[in-house]
């Protein structure tokens, strides 16, 4: 097992490069010039030409994307990610000032999608093709057709303007947290009840479980007990996903709800081509999907001992 | 099938549970009782307090709270005595010496003399390094409350000093290696704290120069999306919002208690025309252009009533130099049309879209993905109707800034939609964006050049009316742009916000006189 999760680790290691790669390489190809985008965001629009020649020398946008990209390298060996380049902040403390923000939200949507999935997943499985999973499947289509942003609107105006229960925006309390959260979690339980409705009866139709029928084991232990676990595991790799991407942030509704996020920070910094403060987010994103998906790995193989014993 | 409905009801109750477990212990928002502590819903956060980088975004409406510029403007645009008493030019615009106010004491309790000016358009200050005062040369201390501004070219300096984003700033603002600390100023807010994303919170200047604020704290809330701004005023969480959608104003003036206050600021909404190459290089189809837009009827459907329509006219009628009569594009579709024919572009092949020489008449146009997209996209797509009309085929692209520099770079765009390029107070420093060096200019006329440069290096004022109304002349006949609509700034505040009056100016809010009376 130690040996598993230490070559995972190693893995990890170059998935992070390889995704560093690939967004300086995208971010240097992106249309436009980045000396002239990022001289307007510092100067305003008031410049000549030889500023934002002036810009790109002091930057070094001047020398080839490789350079550039070992040079940024060698900083973060040091674990030093540097400056923004539009606001010359800290991009260290940039990202952690909004990492309690984002994890908040990120893991009570989660929480919230799999209250909601899992039980629905299983009443339409076990209910296949009755009224209640009509009903389930319709609102899981409901769910992933209605936009985020219509929904969210839609909650403030119901909860905040009208019924006065919740706040309309901003970051503070766990009243702060229940609308932006709902947000996201309805329209990812949408999914992920699919997920488990579809897992679900896969398990369902196995052998062990006509096995444990004809024993004359009543059908909840039977569901709970033995079709649960092992219909869990696609889930679990799913939310996992899941978890990572929420980690990135969740751009619209961090934007409608006012919610200090990464999601927005990263947006932003690449509308204004802040070449750092794009990078050094995707580096801590990148980082933290992959040991995400390493703890759901290390999760799938304690739940399916065949995994387990087959890596080590 | 009482044991399956049993176990249906476990798992429906079980995942509710779940749910409100997760919301418990949540209590309804508690609304702050204090009386005046004004909260203001802004776009963006403030990145920059300093003056080595221009305050973009939201971030000149709260500068303008902490801090204070040598001239100032009223309510109507006009100038007044800032932090500077008065001034004069002994030699024509080529160098100004200003008078400072006495007994003007920064937030730290330093006094504001000649040190703070010169300090403030230093080499540090991206103003002079970078920006509109590059032609400053340096400023010499003549005494503790007289400074003297030596240029490299004639200029009228009191006009550029009115801006927002380059105030006084203390020299205490930096440690001694030079590294920004804090934002202090002289305006009738102190800075105090400052979340990410969240808020800015500022406090009342107790020994302010003039009528001591009623307010005791002004917090700058960050609401990125207009419409989530406009519901937390409603539920009152936020007192005053500035940036609304247009959609959202007739609604909200039929609202009792909230009002709206509205005012013709100093931006226009322009259509800037590729004159360099394409189908726009040639004069007589930008005016084709001109005579198939109807401003007044696009403000009235696109814009909702909000703004005036310009038929071309530069300068917003606010602005300084606005001349009142000039000879401006009155919506003529058939003239149009026979400017299109007397230049050879005929509908050969009956596909309504007009051609000459085997190519059809087509157009371009980029429109930004920013702040102004909720009001240009709109727009666009009503000029694209209005052209296909006249028989051309306009192509909307929607792009980011970058996208858009570079096609403007290559030249590869026909006309592009814009707003208030070079805009901060009532004086017409917008002219520089048809100078052929600028680099927004997609027009190349020396005749052109020569004339915004003469009209920016006097000090004069007759003189400078005359230029700046030639100029106005010019751009009507030549159609660098065609000018489409003088924008309205709007304010919405609950009705328990009183005292408060709309500037023209724009970014600025004024909260002189502003109090809260009754908020529940």
């Amino acid at each position: 097992m130690l040996k598993y999760i230490l070559k995972r680790i190693f893995l990890v290691f170059f998935v992070v490069i390889g995704v560093t790669i690939v967004t300086f390489s995208t971010m240097h190809f992106a249309p436009g010039d980045p000396a002239e985008v990022i001289a307007v965001a510092r100067y305003g629009d008031d410049l000549t030409q030889e500023q934002i020649d002036w810009v790109r020398v002091t930057e070094g946008f001047d020398s080839p994307v490789y350079i550039q990209y070992l040079k940024w390298i060698k900083h973060v060996s040091r674990l030093d990610l540097g400056r923004s380049l539009v606001t010359s902040h800290d991009i260290l403390e940039e990202i952690t000032i909004r990492l309690p923000a984002t994890f908040k939200l990120a893991v009570s949507s989660l929480v919230i999608s799999l209250c909601i999935a899992i039980p629905a997943g299983i009443i339409s499985a076990v209910r296949k093709n009755t009224i209640i999973d009509h009903l389930c499947m319709s609102a899981a289509l409901l769910g992933v057709s209605i936009p985020n942003f219509w929904l969210g609107l839609l909650l403030i105006w119901l909860f905040s303007l009208t019924l006065h229960l919740f706040p309309s925006y901003g970051y503070g309390g766990c009243e702060h947290l229940v609308l932006p959260a709902i947000t996201l979690g309805t329209s990812m339980a949408a999914i992920t009840t699919r997920l488990t409705r579809s897992s679900m009866l896969d398990v369902l139709n196995q052998e062990y479980i006509v096995t444990a029928k004809a024993k004359g084991l009543d059908e909840k232990t039977i569901i709970l007990r033995h079709a649960l676990k092992n219909a869990m595991l696609p889930v679990i790799t799913f939310a996992g996903l899941q978890l990572g991407f929420l980690l990135g942030g969740a751009v619209i509704v961090e934007t409608i709800f006012a919610w200090p996020g990464i999601g927005k920070l990263l947006v932003d910094s690449i509308y204004a081509r802040d070449f750092a403060m794009v990078q050094g987010c995707v580096l801590f994103i990148a980082v933290l999907f992959a040991f995400t998906n390493l703890i759901v790995d290390i999760t799938y193989a304690f739940l399916d001992p065949r995994i387990r014993y087959e890596k080590t | 099938m009482n044991n399956k409905s049993n176990y249906s009801t476990f798992l429906i109750i079980g995942g509710i549970i779940a749910t409100v477990i997760l919301t418990a212990g949540c209590t309804t928002p508690q609304e702050d009782s204090a009386t005046n502590e004004l909260v203001v819903a802004i776009s963006t956060d403030v990145n920059n307090w300093y003056l080595d980088k221009f305050p973009g975004g939201d971030a000149r409406f709260v500068w303008s709270q902490v801090y204070e510029t040598l001239v100032r403007l009223d309510t109507d645009l006009n100038i007044v005595p800032g932090l500077a008493e008065s001034w004069e030019t002994p030699d024509d615009g080529k160098t100004w010496i200003f008078h400072l106010r006495d007994g003007v004491y920064f937030h730290n309790g330093a006094p504001f003399d000649a040190n703070a000016v010169v300090f403030s358009y230093s080499d540090e200050s991206y103003v002079k390094k970078m920006g509109a005062l590059r032609s400053l040369d340096h400023i010499e201390t003549i005494d503790e409350n007289t400074v003297k501004f030596v240029l490299n070219r004639p200029m009228p300096l009191p006009f550029y000093l009115t801006h927002v984003a380059w105030p006084i700033m203390s020299p205490d603002c930096v440690d001694d290696n030079g590294d920004f600390v804090a934002p202090i100023g002289t305006g009738p807010f102190k800075f105090e704290k400052q979340t990410p994303d969240q808020e800015i919170v500022l406090i009342r200047n107790e020994d302010y120069r003039g009528d001591e604020p009623v307010l005791e704290s002004v917090t700058f809330k960050v609401i990125p999306e207009a419409s989530t701004r406009v519901m937390a005023l409603e539920t009152k969480e936020v007192d005053m919002i500035i940036k609304l959608p247009e959609y959202e104003v007739s609604r909200l003036e039929n609202e009792a208690d909230v009002n709206v206050y509205r005012k013709l600021t100093t931006f226009t909404d322009f259509l800037q025309f590729n004159c360099n190459n394409g189908v726009f290089n040639d004069k007589e189809i930008r005016k084709a252009v001109a005579y198939s837009i109807n401003t007044e009827q696009m403000l009235n459907t696109v814009l909702e009533g909000i703004g005036t329509p310009a038929k071309g006219r530069p300068l917003s009628p606010v602005m300084m130099y606005s001349k009142p009569e000039l000879d401006l594009y009155e919506y003529d579709v058939e003239k149009a049309r026979e400017i299109l024919s007397e230049a050879g572009w005929q509908d050969s092949d009956n596909d309504g879209i007009l051609d000459k020489n085997g190519q059809p008449l087509k157009a371009k146009f980029i429109v930004g993905k920013d702040v102004w997209a909720s009001r240009h996209v709109p727009m666009a797509e009503a000029i694209q109707g209005v052209l296909q009309n006249v028989g051309m085929d306009v192509d909307i692209q929607v792009l980011e800034s970058g996208a858009i520099t570079k096609l403007e770079n290559e030249g590869q765009f026909d006309m592009i939609l814009r707003s208030g390029y070079f805009v901060w107070g009532p004086y017409p420093r917008h002219f520089f964006v048809h100078q052929s060096f600028c680099p927004y200019s997609h027009y190349n006329n020396t005749e052109y050049d020569k004339l915004a440069n003469a009209a920016d290096s006097t000090a004069d004022p007759e003189k400078q009316q005359q230029l700046y109304y030639d100029l106005q002349d010019m751009v009507l006949e030549e159609l660098p742009a065609f000018y489409l609509v003088h924008e309205e700034k709007i304010i919405v505040a609950n009705t328990y916000v009183k005292g408060y009056r709309i500037t023209a100016e724009d970014p600025w809010l004024n909260l002189d006189g502003v109090y809260l009376e009754g908020k529940q």
